[in-house]
Order: C-alpha cells, then structure tokens, then sequence
C-alpha cells in the first residue's frame, strides 16, 4: 500500500456562532432590537492524518461534529483555526485543480437532475471533470457493471428507489476517478440487502482503484465491514484514532449466552463478560441443556459504551 | 467552454421533460398578449398618438418589449441561491470544479433557449392573428447595437442576481432585496409602460442605471426611436457589466467563507 499521507489536518477547529432567539412574540420583537448570539464548537483541536490507499471510518453521535469535518476536508467551510491539507491543497481555496481530485457524496445531498436520465447527468459531468471520451465510456461501462444498474441509465432518476439512487450518486461521485472519496453516510434509509451492495462495491473500489475513503456512518455494521481504520468523534474531540477490531476488542466485553432446556425455565439468557465464558458454559452445563449460543455484545451497546468511556478516558 | 455549453444543454433538457409546464407557458404567453391588445385598444380609443407611439408602433414597442422581458428569466439565479445557502445544499456547486458564476450564468442561458421558442410564437401570433402594422427598424447597425445591448443586459441581469445571491451568505434572508430589485426592474426597464411616457428629468436619471439598457432602450431601437442612443448604450451597459463583476468578485471571496452548510 502507498503510503503518502493525502489528508493531514493539525489543532483543527470550526466554532459557529448561533443566534439565541428568547421564547414567545416578545422574544421575537427583542430580537428584531438586539441578537445575542452563542458560540458553539462543533469541531475541536482534530488533528488527523490520512494515508493513500486507506479506508477510514469516522464515527460519533448526532452532532459530535463528523460531518463538520467532513465540510472542511471538502472546502465546503472554512475552519475556524488550526491547519488543514488535502492532496497538497488548503481546501478553502476552492481550487478546481483539487476538486477534480475528490468526490464527496452526502447521503442527503443529491447530484442527480431529477428529471433527467443518469446517462444525462454522467454526460454533465464528463464535460464539468474534462474527461476524454473513451475514458468516460470505460468508466460508466464499469461502474454501471460493478453496480448492476445497466438497466437503469436511461430511466428518469425520480422513478429509482432509495438504494438504486444511491448507486447512482457513487456513480457520478466516482466518474472522474477521485483520489479520494468522501462519504457522508451513504447507507442512511437504506434496506438491509441495499446497505450490503453498496459495502460491496466499496470495498472493490477501495481495493481495486486504490481509492483512498473516508466514511461516516451511524451503522456500526459499515465501519466494521469496510475500515481498517476507525477515528470516534464525541463533541467535537476525537477520542479514539486506531484500529476498528483493536477498538471493538476493547468495548466489547461481554458475550450473550442462550440456553434452551427441555424442561422449564426451558430458556435461560446470561450476559457475561469475555473472559468468564467458559466458567458460565460449565455452569450452564450442569443443567444438561437441549441447545446453547454464544452471541457477541450488541453493536448498540458497544457503540454506546465506545461514546461514554471514550469521552471520560479523553477528559 | 464545453462544460459550460453542457450545463446549458442540460438546463435546456430539463425544462422539455414536463408537457404541462410546456401548456400552460404557452396558454399564459397568449393571454397577456390579449390582455395587452384589449387594453391599449381602449387607451387609444380617443387619441391618434400617446407619447409619440401611433397605436401599432405602442403595440411593436410592446411585442418587442414582452419578448425581451420574458426571456429574462435571472431571478431564478438568486432564488435558487437563497434557497439553497439557507438550506445547506449550495455546497453541491460548490464542490464541483467549476466557476459557479458560470454555472448559473449557463443554466439560465439553457432556460431561455426554452422559453425563446414560446416567445417567437407569442410574437408571431400578436403580428399575423391581430393584423399588426410591425415596424422594425431597417437599420443593420441600429439592430445590432440592439442585440448586443440586449445580450450585455441580460448579461447584467444574471450579474446583479447572482450578486444578491451571495449576499445571502452574509444575511442569510434576501427577500426584501429581491422584492426591491423586482420592483425597481419592472418600472424602469419599461416593461410596463415605456418610459418616453415619463417627464423627461426621470428619463434622464434612469439613462444612469443600467436597467434602462436591458429592455427599454433596445425595444426603442428597434422600433425605429432612439438611434442616437444606441452607441453611447452600449458603453453605459458594458461600464456596469464590469463594475458588477468586480463587486462580485469582491463578495464572493468575502462572503463564501461565511457559509456553514447547515440545514440537511
């Protein structure tokens, strides 16, 4: 793997400011006279470095600041302080010799004219990236091969379903072959047979195009698929930078044991932790059960539990 | 260029994907004209001639006025910009190598292509079906100072609203803006009344503003009044034309650092 380093962001910092509007007609009025106004920080000292080739998750609560950060990686905003440097470039310069190199696709941000065919939309941008011909055709022979969406290319957008959508979205994002893909929870809505497609190809694109990616999800299934590389993000900080099993190693510390017995209470359920397994299954054993399963700790939990210590351990 | 003359094509593809809007453009285009003829019918019952227009040179000023004023369509520029700055999806523009002022520079030239096509037949049926004595000036040079001060106006137009556009960046709710320059644009480009009918001192200040040039003064041209104007026009609308792109380049690089993408 390469290992040139393509994003590297030192003390990063995005502070909004907010205006307090006070309750009910009167507060409204006050407002009109004098604003106050908050400051909220929704992204605090980050320093982060990113390899070519990787594929790194970033995870967090709601508001914990990813796509915040995402927005700075992207020029979308400007960062309030710290330094930044993507592919060599301050991104906030809006550059298009740097926007030609990135694709950033954001679950709830379409790319796609509604109205028109996909074909019409990958046309635009082939002229927008200045792709040549044959290789826009190679392209979109490839994608919409590796997608399964051939059928599709010349249907109008509106009538695609969710997860055919999004297909397409990393279709155009991908076009112009990014060194760096940029994914703002891509599987949001998505059914469960949708989700697992868009990982697959994903991984293929990571692998076979050398694409590095930086995914933010709220499921916890995509980063354990998909990341070598998992950085959390609580109230703006990051909290953990390191590897994803190295990190679900650490909080998933129990296991669930079921066991099924043919006489009453027929069914017993013990959560233990990772260690105490095998004293709990000799114990369990006793009992001559019909049937036992052993089962990891809850995604949720792990999740939750990854938020709560990492933020204690991080103050 | 290219890419800008495919964001144009495909501004243009999107507006043909809906026949209703198609009907209902053309049913609307129709009914002011017959709104328009009934009207100046009954102002010009009781006189030869109203501020020099005979009645078929006020409806040639009119034809020629009504096709200028809805082929420019720019307030969709600062609206759409509005919309989405407050929304959080200008950053689509944003992220796309392209220059955004361009962008909707070309987009809007898309949707005119459009609508050019329902204004040559609105034009089309006010000459032949209402018997109309057109008069066009025979003068090349006076039509092509015409032209090119129509294209310099609109030009300006996709400038100015562009220009409100990134204001929302700094005070996020543009509407009273928007409504002051809606206001402004229909009185003094003349498209409801022209504006040989105003007192002359009003005329003279309205030479200054570049509003004058985007219909009005071409409309006079071409209906054969005005010649002297036409040269020195062109200069007035190009002076704004460059002095607007300055502005924008000024608040453009102040004010897009103010975006923060909230919203969705």
């Amino acid at each position: 793997m390469n290992t040139q380093k393509i994003i590297e962001t030192k003390d990063l910092t995005k502070t909004y400011r907010r205006f307090q509007k006070k309750e009910g007609l009167r507060g409204s009025i006050q407002g009109l006279i004098k604003r106050e106004y908050e400051e909220k920080t929704a992204v605090n000292s980050v320093s982060l470095t990113v390899s070519e080739g990787e594929f790194v998750g970033l995870i967090g609560p709601n508001g914990a600041g990813k796509t915040t950060l995402i927005k700075m990686l992207t020029g979308i905003i400007a960062p309030t302080g710290g330094s930044i440097d993507v592919l060599g470039y301050y991104p906030n310069d809006l550059k298009n010799a740097f926007k030609k190199q990135y694709a950033v696709v954001m679950g709830q941000k379409s790319q796609l004219f509604m109205e028109l065919t996909v074909n019409d939309t990958l046309r635009l941008f082939k002229e927008i990236y200045e792709i040549p011909e044959a290789d826009y055709r190679d392209s979109r022979e490839y994608f919409a091969e590796l997608f399964g969406v051939k059928d599709l290319m010349n249907v109008q957008v509106r009538t695609l379903s969710l997860g055919e959508r999004m297909k397409m979205e990393l279709i155009v994002a991908l076009l112009h072959s990014p060194r760096v893909l940029f994914l703002d929870e891509p599987t949001i809505g998505l059914d469960a047979v949708a989700s697992k497609q868009i990982r697959k190809f994903l991984k293929e694109i990571n692998h076979d195009r050398g694409t590095t990616i930086l995914l933010t999800s709220h499921y916890m299934e995509d980063i354990r698929t998909l990341c070598d590389r998992t950085v959390v993000i609580n109230h703006g900080s990051k909290i953990y930078d390191g590897g994803t099993e190295e990190l679900f190693g650490r909080y998933q510390r129990n296991k669930r044991i079921t066991a099924v017995f043919d006489r009453p209470p027929y069914r017993r359920e013990v959560e233990v932790p990772k260690e105490q397994v095998n004293d709990a299954l000799h114990e369990l054993m006793q009992y001559e059960p019909k049937d036992i399963t052993i089962a990891e700790d809850e995604i949720g939990v792990v999740v939750e539990r990854i938020y709560r210590e990492g933020e204690q351990q991080n103050a | 260029m290219r890419k800008y003359r495919e964001i144009a094509r495909t501004y243009l593809k999107t507006q043909l994907a809906w026949r209703a809007d198609v009907l209902f453009n053309m049913v609307f285009t129709v009914g002011r004209i017959l709104f328009a003829y009934l009207l100046w019918k009954v102002i010009f019952a009781e006189k030869d001639t109203i501020g020099g227009f005979t009645f078929h040179g006020m409806l040639s000023y009119y034809i020629i006025s009504s096709f200028f004023t809805q082929l420019e369509m720019s307030h969709g520029i600062s609206e759409e910009m509005a919309a989405r700055i407050r929304n959080g999806t200008f950053s689509k523009y944003i992220v796309i190598p392209v220059n955004v002022e361009g962008y909707f520079a070309a987009m809007e030239s898309g949707v005119v292509l459009f609508y050019l096509f329902f204004d040559f037949a609105a034009a089309f049926i006010w000459i032949f079906l209402f018997g109309i004595e057109f008069t066009l000036v025979k003068d090349g040079m006076i039509i092509a100072c015409a032209l090119a001060m129509v294209l310099l106006g609109m030009f300006f137009m996709v400038q100015l609203n562009f220009f409100l556009g990134i204001l929302t960046f700094k005070y996020e709710e543009i509407n009273t803006f928007l409504m002051i320059k809606n206001n402004l644009i229909a009185l003094v480009t003349g498209s409801i009344v022209p504006l040989a009918l105003f007192p002359d001192t009003i005329v003279s200040f309205m030479r200054f503003l570049p509003f004058y040039y985007v219909t009005y003064l071409p409309s006079m041209l071409l209906t054969g009044k005005c010649a002297g104007e036409a040269v020195r026009g062109i200069i007035v609308i190009s002076c704004w034309c460059i002095v607007m792109q300055a502005a924008i380049r000024i608040a453009w690089k102040r004010y897009v650092r103010r975006f923060d993408g909230v919203g969705i």
